[in-house]
C-alpha cells in the first residue's frame, strides 16, 4: 500500500509575511497615486498662471512633479469671441476647460519645457476669485 | 532549539521581502497606472496630446520609454470643417488614412508636446471613436491592458441621424443659395432660370440620395433595406434645413460621407450658378450660302 501524502498548509510565518506584502504593495500604490510625484511647495498662492511656450496660458493650481511634467488642475483659460461688429474688440470670458469635443478631465500635465514662466495669483485677483467662486 | 534572540539581520531581510520589495513594485505600478482607470477592468484610456503648433491628436499614449518621443497609437486627429455642414468647426479624422499611409505608432518628440490630458470616455471623441471602430468591425482582444472601447447601438444611431441631418444642411444650403440667385435680375429669361434651377435641385436630390446610400452601406444595411431606407429617410429630410441644430462630431467614415456630399452639392451648386448669371451668347448669324462663281467659258 503506497504511503498516504499529507497536504501541507503554508505556515503561519509565510501567510503573515504575504499579508505584509500586499498590505506595502497597496499602501505604496495609494500613497503614489494620492502624491502624484508632485513636488511640495510652501507659501504659494491658492491659484497659478502658467505661460506657455506657444503663447497661450493656463491658468488653475500648478504644482511641479518629479520628471518631464508638471501639472495643472481645474484648468482655465481665456477665450476670445469676435462678436458681430469686426471693428470691436473681441469678447473675453474665463472658461473651465473640459467643456471641448473631448471633455478633457481634471489633470493637465505640461511638458516643463513647453512653460515659459508660472506666476502666482493674489487672492484679489479677478481670475482667481472667478476660479474659487466657480468651484463651490 | 529554536533560538528566541532578536537577529537584526534577519529582521532586515524579512522587512526587504516583504515591505519594502512589495511598496517598491506599487509605486512602480502605481506610477504607471491610473487608479480610475485599472488595466483589465477599467474604462479605455485615451489621452489628448496637445502640440505646439495647435495640432491635437488623441490615442493610446506609451510615454513610458526615456528617449526623446512618445508613441501615440490608434491615433486620431481634428480637421477643419469650417465650410462644412456638420455645424462644428472640425470634424474627426483616422490617422493612416492619407496619401502617404502611415502605419500605426505615431512617435511624437517630446520637445513638441504642450500638453497631454486625458480623454473623457463619454465624451464626443471618445464616442465618434468608437462609432468608427463599430464601423470597422474592429475585434479588440479579450484581454488586453487597455481595451479599446466599442459604440453601442444608441450612439451608432446617434452618429446615424447626426450624419442624415449633416447632408440635410448641406442640401438646405445651396438649394437656399439657388433660392437667392433667383431673385436677382438675372441676364437670363424668367424660364430659362426656372429650368436651370429645377435642374440644379434635381441634381442635388441626387446627391443626397447617393449620399443616404452610401450612408446605408457603411453602416451595414443590407441592398433591400438600404434602397428602402434611402427612398424614406430622402423623403423626411425634404424641406429640412436643421439650421440651428448643435452638430455632432461623426466618426471619420460618416463624415467622409458628408465630405464628400458638400464637395458635390457645391459643384452641382456652381455649375448652376454660372449658368444663371452668365448671358447666353446670342446666335451669330449663318452666313448666307453665296453662289459660288462659276468659271466663265472663254470663247
Amino acid at each position: 500500500m503506497p504511503p498516504r501524502r499529507r497536504l501541507r498548509l503554508p505556515s503561519l510565518r509565510l501567510l503573515r509575511g504575504l499579508a505584509l506584502a500586499a498590505g506595502a504593495f497597496l499602501l505604496a500604490f495609494v500613497i503614489t497615486q494620492w502624491w502624484d510625484f508632485t513636488v511640495p511647495a510652501l507659501g504659494r498662492g491658492g491659484y497659478q498662471a502658467v505661460f506657455l511656450a506657444n503663447g497661450q496660458t493656463y491658468f488653475g493650481r500648478y504644482y511641479d512633479r518629479i520628471g518631464a511634467y508638471a501639472k495643472i488642475e481645474d484648468v482655465y483659460y481665456l477665450q476670445q469671441t469676435q462678436g458681430a461688429d469686426p471693428n470691436a474688440a473681441p469678447d473675453t470670458r474665463l472658461v473651465r476647460r473640459g467643456s471641448e469635443l473631448h471633455a478633457p478631465e481634471n489633470r493637465m500635465l505640461v511638458p516643463k519645457s513647453a512653460i515659459l514662466f508660472v506666476e502666482d495669483l493674489k487672492d484679489s485677483s479677478p481670475i482667481a476669485r472667478f476660479m474659487h467662486e466657480d468651484k463651490k | 532549539m529554536r533560538s528566541l534572540r532578536f537577529d537584526p539581520v534577519r529582521v532586515a531581510g524579512s522587512v526587504f521581502r516583504w515591505a519594502l520589495v512589495p511598496a517598491i513594485i506599487g509605486v512602480l505600478v502605481s506610477a504607471n497606472v491610473d487608479a480610475r482607470a485599472l488595466p483589465l477592468i477599467g474604462v479605455e484610456r485615451q489621452s489628448a496630446v496637445l502640440l505646439l503648433d495647435g495640432q491635437a491628436y488623441f490615442g493610446h499614449l506609451d510615454e513610458s520609454g526615456e528617449s526623446g518621443t512618445l508613441v501615440l497609437r490608434d491615433a486620431y486627429y481634428f480637421q477643419d470643417a469650417k465650410a462644412g455642414p456638420t455645424n462644428l468647426g472640425v470634424g474627426l479624422a483616422k490617422r493612416g488614412t492619407e496619401a502617404h499611409e502611415p502605419a500605426d505608432g505615431m512617435r511624437i518628440n517630446r520637445d513638441k508636446v504642450l500638453a497631454i490630458e486625458r480623454v473623457g470616455p463619454n465624451s464626443a471623441v471618445a464616442r465618434a471613436v468608437g462609432v468608427q471602430r463599430e464601423l470597422a468591425n474592429a475585434s479588440p482582444p479579450t484581454i488586453s491592458l487597455n481595451r479599446q472601447a466599442i459604440a453601442g447601438l444608441e450612439v451608432l444611431t446617434a452618429q446615424r441621424v447626426g450624419t442624415e441631418h449633416a447632408i440635410a444642411r448641406g442640401y438646405a444650403g445651396n438649394a437656399d443659395q439657388l433660392a437667392k440667385l433667383n431673385d436677382l435680375v438675372l441676364p437670363i429669361s424668367k424660364s430659362e432660370a426656372e429650368t436651370i434651377t429645377l435642374k440644379a435641385l434635381d441634381d442635388l436630390r441626387s446627391v443626397r440620395r447617393s449620399a443616404l446610400a452610401a450612408l446605408a452601406r457603411t453602416v451595414g444595411m443590407g441592398a433591400a433595406d438600404a434602397d428602402l431606407y434611402v427612398r424614406t429617410t430622402d423623403t423626411q429630410l425634404e424641406g429640412k434645413s436643421f439650421a440651428t441644430e448643435q452638430g455632432v462630431l461623426l466618426a471619420p467614415d460618416l463624415y467622409s460621407i458628408v465630405a464628400r456630399a458638400t464637395t458635390l452639392y457645391a459643384q452641382v451648386g456652381d455649375a448652376a450658378s454660372k449658368l444663371l448669371t452668365q448671358p447666353r451668347s446670342t446666335p451669330t448669324p449663318a452666313p448666307s450660302a453665296t453662289p459660288a462663281p462659276t468659271p466663265t467659258k472663254r470663247p
